[in-house]
């Protein structure tokens, strides 16, 4: 049963869908009294005033070639002409066009680049699969991910990160320190208590992973530690859609659409296809869900068009194959 | 070039983006925050601008403000003083505001804005002048400003050519028309700043017994030029603007819904009568010294529609230009023109037309927006939409009509309106139970194809902007019934196809039905409320209301078949 307004599904006891078919999210969300103020571009430019480069470059911007964070680089770039170090890691399942989209961004921006390869996390994936765990493969490579760019930006002594994270991404500022990831809310609460349990037993056992941290929390209290630094989405606080920047990054970035994406218009490594089909067979939903979900209550995206990007329609033989490179076979 | 205009503080908060001279965004804060008449710092409107205005915060050149804070602060600590020790309270009341925003303009515009550049204060009189006659069609006009009070004047006129203007002559504070007229709203137990205009619709329901006795307290030479006897004011001493003398001249103030009595109503009708009176001498006064056949009003006053006729019929001028954010709203239009053609001496080659100026959503934004209420609708191509609602409004069903981009300024003329059928002689009681809950003697405003206005109106001239009301041709009342004020007059809106072709079109479909080429026009809110910004308070606005239809571009809301 997925709820009427939204489109999670029920999953007690974090989603309990009501007679009405309303979820208990959407009924928490109709509870504000007012509706939370919207950020402005102007909150964001404080912001961004606030934490004030000292060093090259004014912010590093976490570029996976979508279209989300490739606009977020051209308008730090162009919007707020600030210099910005692109930066992007592949942990060996990073498609083509991504990287496609991210070569022709930087270039055309002319912005310097930093690209990070690695296969560090193969083991820990492969791991995640033949377990009987219910972690998401997503959330231990987007602490990584964050983690390796808080280290980037202490590295080069950059105070901002700038995200190309959306509105359904949170836009609230207290999860803006921390990441946005929103772990605490009772869509992720089982997915983020399987990952952490995950963490903590497999981090336990491998030496290669001592130092892993064990949550975003813990990425952030590290990076607290090293610097003062924030990170942020210009998404959140400027009132263009998707379909306005994703024109401008293909007239003036040379920006394509991935051949294959989940969701729809999306694009994302080919272990996100791998994630998304682990996270409906343990939750019956994914954090694009969660996601499209929270731009629905804001008004941003029609439940039918959420519905529509969040079909599955990706071949299994690619499943098997994203799988075997990791050395496993998905049940069937 | 790019220059922000900002007003704010007082009432009517607004921002407005001229580029390259043309003005391109102009909209209030109240739109946004939703309070009504919001004086607030307009960072909503700001963002708005810039965004709209497709720049960046980096692409400003100039930041125009709307008065000169200083100069206003010596007129209130002088004020105060004379006032000493009964607006001590008073004084302590105002001074954090002073301190803390009104006085740190500039600090305020880097903090909140980000903006190092240079920020220019125009005095708020010429900014009221400059909103008006440069956007204006005439190349050289008398300009004559009338509102409460700027930082000491409360009435400029003098004379625009090109792109000079020269302020002639002033009234300075405590000699406020717009003072008296506020005053007395109080008085009669409206708000101020917004009850002005329930005032003036209540002048026509009474006598004008009480002019000798406002002439007593206000002395108007032959100019126009008046001077008031403080001794019945108090503009500083307190939460009442006027004194016990007041009181003991008039008779005890009227509560806030408290009954109307036929007193009441002819205090309206005599400051009514007053004002009018007094403006038309200031306007012949300034024809006479300038030998100018156009004339360019601005300030809140000339928000009276009244008195703006009587003006044009009796001042001698044969022209009259008013933008429709007369108030001080256009302060910050005003501000940003004056910068941009007097201070940088640049040319002028934009005309106001009209004042879609704000805030527009496209069609998938707001589909979505319904999609996600659950509200059922349906989608129209333009002609059959036109057709649908033109005879649904001549079935007597009241339609909300949110379309293109909002208005500038307090009226809504016909892009966030609420439309009903002038023929029906009880649709204003219909109006008043169904959305707008207001005093039953309030008339409600006619739009008409510009084309057709003079078969209907004593209207000579265009009206775009809602701000005459001339009197109905006497053949035409029984036609129109909806929408002649009891004086006989109606606050008339004139549409052209050029400028609003949808409305145009609606007006004549309904023409094509009823022969009748007039729609009733007015602004979609409820009561209390600032009007709709977005298609969410449209939907929100319609849920709370009994509108019958709710039309978001070419979607249809019906009510009947969301009624659960």
């Amino acid at each position: 049963m997925i709820c009427k307004r939204c489109v999670l599904p029920e999953h007690r006891p974090d989603i309990v869908i009501n007679e009405e078919g309303i979820c208990s999210v959407c009924l928490e969300y109709d509870k504000l009294k007012q509706p939370p103020n919207k950020p402005l571009e102007t909150d964001f430019i404080k912001l961004l005033n606030t934490y004030k480069s000292k060093g090259e470059y004014d912010c590093l911007v976490m570029c996976s070639g979508g279209k989300d964070s490739t606009s977020a680089l051209y308008y730090m770039k162009k919007r707020y002409k600030l210099n910005p170090l692109a930066f992007t890691f592949d942990h060996g399942f990073e498609t083509e066009d991504a990287v496609e989209n991210i070569r022709n961004a930087v270039e055309a921006l002319g912005v310097d680049f930093l690209f990070f390869k690695s296969d560090f996390m193969l083991e820990m994936f492969s791991e995640m699969l033949k377990t009987d765990s219910k972690a998401v493969l997503c959330h231990p490579c987007s602490i990584w991910y964050m983690d390796l760019a808080f280290k980037t930006a202490f590295r080069f002594n950059i105070p901002v990160i700038i995200a190309g994270w959306t509105k359904g991404q949170s836009t609230r500022q207290p999860l803006m320190s921390r990441c946005g990831c929103g772990v605490h809310q009772p869509e992720f609460y089982s997915m983020a208590k399987a990952t952490n349990e995950f963490l903590d037993s497999y981090v336990k056992k491998n030496p290669k992973y001592r130092d892993f941290p064990r949550s975003m929390e813990e990425v952030l209290a590290r990076a607290k530690l090293r610097q003062k630094c924030v990170v942020l989405s210009p998404h959140w606080f400027l009132p263009f859609n998707s379909e306005d920047y994703v024109e401008t990054i293909k007239k003036e970035l040379k920006w394509k659409l991935p051949g294959l994406s989940y969701p729809a218009n999306s694009t994302n490594c080919y272990l996100n296809f791998l994630s998304v089909h682990n996270s409906m067979k343990n939750y019956g939903y994914t954090h694009y869900h969660v996601e499209m979900s929270k731009l629905i209550r804001e008004g941003l995206l029609s439940r039918q068009e959420a519905l529509k990007s969040l079909e599955m329609n990706f071949p299994r033989e690619m499943l098997d194959s994203i799988a075997g490179k990791l050395g496993c076979r998905l049940d069937e | 070039m790019n220059i922000l205009g900002i007003s704010c503080h007082y009432h009517d908060s607004a921002a407005c983006l001229v580029k390259d001279g043309k003005v391109v965004v102009a909209v209030q804060e109240e739109r946004f925050n939703r309070l009504k008449n919001s004086p607030d710092f307009p960072i909503n409107a700001i963002n708005y601008c810039i965004q709209e205005g497709g720049i960046t915060f980096d692409d400003l050149d100039y930041v125009g403000f709307y008065e000169k804070p200083y100069l206003k602060f010596s007129r209130m600590v002088i004020g105060h003083l004379r006032s000493w020790p009964f607006s001590l309270n008073n004084f302590l009341n105002t001074m954090p505001n002073w301190l803390q925003d009104r006085l740190v303009i500039p600090i305020t515009i880097e903090k909140e804005v980000g903006f190092k550049g240079k920020v220019i204060f125009i005095k708020h009189h010429l900014s009221h002048a400059a909103s008006s006659f440069l956007v204006s069609p005439f190349e050289e006009a008398a300009i004559l400003t009338a509102d409460a009070v700027g930082e000491w004047a409360t009435m400029t006129y003098g004379v625009g050519r090109g792109n000079k203007i020269d302020i002639q002559k002033e009234i300075r504070y405590p000699n406020s028309l717009g003072l008296l007229y506020t005053a007395i709203t109080t008085y009669l137990g409206f708000t101020a700043h917004e009850g002005e205009g329930t005032v003036m619709a209540l002048a026509s329901c009474g006598e004008p017994r009480y002019v000798d006795k406002l002439k007593g307290i206000v002395m108007v030479k032959p100019d126009g030029s008046h001077m008031v006897d403080e001794r019945f004011f108090g503009f500083n001493k307190g939460s009442r603007m006027y004194t016990n003398r007041f009181l003991k001249s008039f008779g005890p103030e009227r509560k806030p819904g408290g009954r109307l009595e036929d007193r009441h109503k002819d205090i309206a009708a005599s400051l009514q009568k007053f004002t009018e009176e007094t403006l038309i001498a200031v306007a012949r006064h300034v024809q006479d010294k300038t030998r100018l056949n156009k004339l360019c009003l601005a300030g809140g006053l000339f928000l009276n529609c009244v008195a703006n006729s009587k003006i044009l019929e009796q001042s001698g001028f044969k022209e009259l230009f008013i933008q429709p954010a007369a108030g001080d709203s256009g302060g910050s239009l005003g501000a940003a023109t004056y910068i941009y053609h007097c201070v940088l001496n640049k040319p002028r080659d934009f005309i106001m037309q009209h004042a879609y100026l704000g805030t527009g959503y496209p069609s998938n934004y707001i589909k979505r927006v319904i999609l996600n209420r659950g509200v059922s609708f349906r989608e129209l191509e333009d002609g059959e939409l036109s057709r649908f609602i033109a005879r649904e409004i001549s079935c007597g069903r009241v339609v909300g009509w949110f379309q293109g981009k909002m208005e500038f300024g307090p009226r809504a003329l016909g892009n966030r309106s609420i439309l009903a059928d002038p023929r029906n002689p009880d649709i204003k009681e219909i109006l008043n139970e169904k959305v707008k809950h207001r005093e039953g003697f309030r008339p409600y405003a006619p739009v008409i194809l510009e084309e057709r206005a003079g078969e209907f109106f004593n209207l000579e001239c265009k009206s775009p902007f809602m701000l005459l009301a001339p009197m109905v041709k006497e053949e035409k009342k029984a036609l129109i019934p909806g929408v002649v004020h009891v004086d006989g007059t109606a606050r008339v809106q004139t549409v052209s196809k050029a400028i609003n072709p949808r409305l145009w079109h609606l007006i004549k479909d309904f023409e094509n039905i009823t022969g009748i080429p007039v729609i009733i026009n007015t602004s979609f809110n409820l009561r209390g409320e600032p009007i709709v910004c977005a298609p969410e308070d449209a939907i929100s606005c319609f849920q709370r209301s009994q509108m019958d239809y709710l039309v978001l571009e070419n979607f249809v809301i019906d009510r009947m078949k969301n009624n659960k």
